[in-house]
């Protein structure tokens, strides 16, 4: 006990050593791991590099779990009289974070200039979640597309040509066909397709509603449009895939399992974040394939994943430091970097000019169907109350695809859920 | 197995040789079941762990050994460095919680002083707050005592358990009046008095306590991430969560060789001193 104590003690007394020899401006970065490799150690390895090149500058970089994690812990050290300067947080945390007046626009801190180089430099798909009210409450750091993973060699044993994966929904139906392979005891061995529907079924299912012409949700994040037809349409059309026409694995399917079902061969096309893309490239024993997500009525995906935030309550000079920081990570050096590190769509188109970025998409093409994609995307899914929102929408298609109720009559009922949820935002 | 037991079922004659026989067959089935689904996803784990990630979802008697996974897991995090700070961890609080319930314990059970009831009532309470809700308030009070990321800090918030206290209290009042009154009459103090009599009558219940105690502070994850942010104090369980890669995929090979090195100690622990938890819970009735 005696001995916990002093080495509590002493951790407070280093802790007091290594405040007194501090510099000019400390800073609290939290971050958010939601990918493998090493993550971690690269925003560490950053924060390092940083401080070596700005002398006047402290960061503590500071793991904290994962995106909900992050926020439980952002928001609870912000009550308790102690916000991060920055915290990586997920964009669609947008209204919750200025709901709590935790956070702060960007904008009163960058000139004109900055504003429109900088700030505006970055793709719309990645920018919209988080530019609200004429504001930017967050710059792109990790972001991600959904892309469509395929079997190439699985594509040629049936007969498919594989530099031609499916580009509509028709094609992908009847390709799926094609490649569900059964065995003689009629098992399945392959799966045509697979769109994970555990965990976050929203996202993927977003891009099937964006794809069949809808959008879920309006850009103040007070409406929801779960009932429309075409929402529901496509609820129907990803209940179909295995229940009409048997291309994919019937009930909830995994989203954590599906890189490792799509690499074991289990199924012959999958869906999943570009996130997947360098775990799938070192281990598929096959000849890859990267393509766009098929389209319906128009191509469409949501963007995914976290962007900086800027907290209140700290002086004027190290807010501004943080700035700093944070257009020294998103500037193409390090942010090429970073993307090929991880897998996370780089957000500017100045970092694809950057001959590190150019040499990856040489050594891994599928890279770039992401890029090209985000001319396609919207911003993901987000409304006020966003968790309890989600839920709602995660639940509906749950019970959809388990065959609880029918597409319409589960979107239907989430709708006047979301509805009672929302309808204190919308005076 | 069964087709056994039921010849000798009706080879045996009484009815009531039949019945408990039949009876045994149902509790041993039963068992062996239940006690299968509980070890198979550790089977799970130790199969992945000890293979390459290719054969996560494939069973092969044959394949490859190796105990790479346990490499990288162990290198992606400074595990050596969590294990000293968990064992610390659960160590402070359970040192502190024995001490401090044992006392207030002995106080509720056997002494009279005002206010006693309305005291114990409190201390109830505590048990029906989930200690979820009470994050924010517990944060600010840390902060404001100075102790954020401490270990100290995410012990003290548990150091005064309601759980242990109420147990104890109970344990306390079944022990017989004359035991204490003897030892009285023999010029015993009051402190000299628990620790003579009380305490060792309790030991089954602390060694229950302490098992609850302490796998449940190894395994507690969101507090201690939320008031500590650096290696020097960070509990096994963060360093575990790094391996959480929902974006990306679960690699369970190397998830479930952390989870293994991080467990490892607590199943090593209970198997060696298995007999005497299972006894113990036993007398204490905790479930």
């Amino acid at each position: 006990m005696k001995q916990i104590l002093k080495s509590s003690s002493l951790c407070g007394a280093m802790l007091a050593l290594s405040m007194s020899t501090a510099l000019a401006v400390d800073l609290e970065l939290y971050f958010p791991v939601a990918v493998g490799g090493d993550a971690a150690n690269i925003i560490q390895e950053m924060t390092e590099q940083y401080m070596a090149e700005n002398a006047d500058v402290e960061i503590n970089a500071i793991y904290t779990g994962s995106y909900a994690d992050t926020t439980t812990r952002a928001i609870t050290a912000a009550r308790g009289g102690n916000p991060p300067h920055l915290a990586i947080l997920s964009a669609v945390d947008v209204f919750m974070l200025q709901d709590e007046g935790l956070v702060e626009a960007w904008d009163s801190y960058l000139t004109k200039d900055e504003l429109e180089t900088w700030v505006g430099g970055f793709y719309d798909a990645f920018r919209a979640n988080t530019y609200k009210v004429g504001k930017t409450w967050g710059i792109p750091f990790q972001r991600s597309t959904p892309v469509m993973y395929y079997n190439k060699d699985a594509f040629k044993a049936a007969g498919l040509d594989p530099e031609a994966p499916p580009s509509n929904w028709e094609e992908l139906i009847e390709a799926g066909k094609k490649l569900t392979v059964r065995d003689d005891s009629d098992n399945v061995t392959q799966w045509g397709v697979r769109i994970p529907s555990s965990g976050f079924p929203y996202w993927p299912f977003q891009a099937l509603a964006i794809a069949n012409g809808a959008e879920l949700m309006n850009e103040e994040g007070t409406e929801t449009y779960f009932d429309q037809p075409a929402v529901i349409e496509a609820l129907e059309f990803f209940v179909d895939l295995s229940k009409k026409h048997e291309i994919m694995a019937p009930g909830i399917v995994d989203w954590g399992a599906t890189p490792r079902a799509f690499l074991d061969g289990e199924t012959a096309m999958a869906i999943t974040t570009t996130g997947n893309l360098t775990n799938i490239r070192t281990n598929a024993t096959f000849d890859l394939g990267v393509a766009m997500l098929p389209k319906n009525k128009q191509y469409g995906v949501a963007t995914g994943g976290g962007d900086f935030f800027l907290f209140k309550g700290h002086d004027e000079e190290s807010t501004r430091a943080a700035i700093d920081f944070v257009k020294w990570a998103t500037a193409p050096e390090q942010a090429a970097t970073w993307s090929i590190a991880t897998g996370y769509v780089a957000p500017r188109p100045d970092i694809w000019e950057t001959e590190k970025m150019k040499e990856y998409v040489r050594e891994a093409p599928g890279a770039l169907v992401a890029r090209n994609q985000l001319e396609h995307a919207v911003a993901e899914f987000s409304t006020y109350e966003n968790a309890r929102v989600r839920q709602i929408l995660n639940d509906a298609i749950a019970a959809a695809i388990v065959g609880e109720k029918s597409a319409e009559q589960a979107l239907k009922d989430a709708q006047s859920e979301a509805d009672a949820v929302l309808k204190l935002y919308r005076q | 197995m069964t087709t056994t037991a039921i010849k000798q079922t009706q080879v045996s004659s009484g009815s009531s040789v039949r019945e408990i026989s039949f009876d045994r067959i149902l509790f041993v089935t039963g068992a062996w079941a239940l006690a299968l689904v509980w070890l198979l996803p550790l089977l799970y784990a130790v199969w992945t762990a000890i293979h390459p990630s290719a054969y996560e979802t494939r069973f092969d008697l044959f394949a490859p050994l190796t105990l790479e996974n346990f490499v990288e897991a162990w290198n992606a995090a400074p595990f050596a460095r969590y294990f000293v700070n968990t064992i610390l961890l659960v160590t402070m609080i359970l040192s502190a919680q024995l001490v401090l319930c044992t006392l207030a314990g002995f106080a509720f059970a056997r002494l009279e002083f005002p206010g006693k009831n309305l005291l114990f009532s409190l201390v109830l309470l505590q048990l029906m707050v989930m200690p979820d809700i009470l994050i924010v308030r517990n944060y600010a009070a840390m902060s404001s005592l100075g102790l954020v990321d401490t270990i100290l800090a995410i012990g003290l918030p548990y150091f005064a358990s309601g759980f242990a206290i109420f147990l104890l209290r109970q344990t306390f009042k079944t022990i017989p009046k004359e035991l204490d009154e003897a030892a009285r009459i023999e010029g015993c103090t009051l402190l000299g008095l628990l620790w003579r009599v009380y305490v060792p009558l309790a030991k089954p219940t602390m060694l229950a306590f302490g098992l609850v105690s302490v796998s449940h502070h190894w395994n507690n994850f969101i507090w201690p991430l939320i008031i500590t942010s650096s290696t020097e104090t960070r509990p096994l369980t963060v360093g575990l969560s790094i391996f959480a890669t929902t974006d990306s995929g679960i690699e369970w090979s190397i998830i479930n060789a952390a989870t293994l090195i991080t467990s490892g100690p607590l199943l090593i622990g209970f198997l060696l001193f298995q007999r005497q938890f299972v006894q113990s819970f036993m007398r204490a009735g905790i479930k």
